[in-house]
């Protein structure tokens, strides 16, 4: 397997959540808003916790390390 | 939200691994979480939509799950990380370009403010419907 086809998947990744979000945002839609998605996670008395620390992480890992 | 933009623009001067890039990544994350203590309720009500909304976090679930298993999955596997690139590996390439790297530190910082905005909001709206 080549680096092709992992890129590939990551493309069909990024693809499948354009159109999610693409979706989430027609009127009448069924699918939440990202912003609806990122309340009820920031809701949540555990999410919340996870939440926070995932994006701590990754700008540690990311921009610091 | 100047403010957000000017402070990407100095982070993504500083370089990776040094104590400049440490300190300019950790204060934002120290913003959040003290920010978090302060907004957020102690005993918070998740969103609940109601019965007719169907099913509208399903769609999400399966996008982020596939997405994490791919990355795990990529992460595990045997090869050169060219050959079998992680999230973090192709954002690494991205971060090589100062402006790309002012763009993505400035998404991170509005993710981080849009968590502790959105985690507080209902706690707000219910304090405002209350008086």
């Amino acid at each position: 397997m080549t680096s092709a086809f992992s890129y590939a998947v990551w493309a069909i990744l990024g693809l499948a959540l354009i159109v999610v979000w693409a979706r989430s945002s027609v009127r009448g839609s069924t699918l939440a808003r990202p912003g609806m998605v990122l309340e009820r996670l920031a809701t949540g008395p555990f999410l919340r916790i996870a939440l926070v620390l995932a994006w701590g992480w990754m700008g540690w890992h990311l921009f610091a390390r | 939200m100047l403010v957000l933009v000017a402070y990407a623009l100095f982070a993504a001067s500083t370089t990776a691994f040094t104590r400049s890039a440490n300190i300019a990544t950790a204060l934002p994350i120290v913003a959040v979480v003290v920010l978090a203590v302060m907004r957020w309720p102690l005993r918070p009500r998740p969103l609940a939509l109601g019965p007719d909304a169907g099913h509208p976090w399903r769609a999400w679930a399966c996008v982020f799950g596939a997405v994490v298993l791919w990355e795990l999955a990529e992460y595990a596997a045997r090869g050169s990380r060219a050959d079998h690139p992680t999230l973090s590996s192709m954002l690494d390439a991205v971060n090589r370009f100062y402006g790309l790297k002012a763009i993505v530190f400035f998404l991170w910082l509005y993710l981080g403010a849009a968590i502790v905005r959105r985690g507080g909001r209902r706690q707000r709206r219910a304090r405002s419907e209350a008086l």
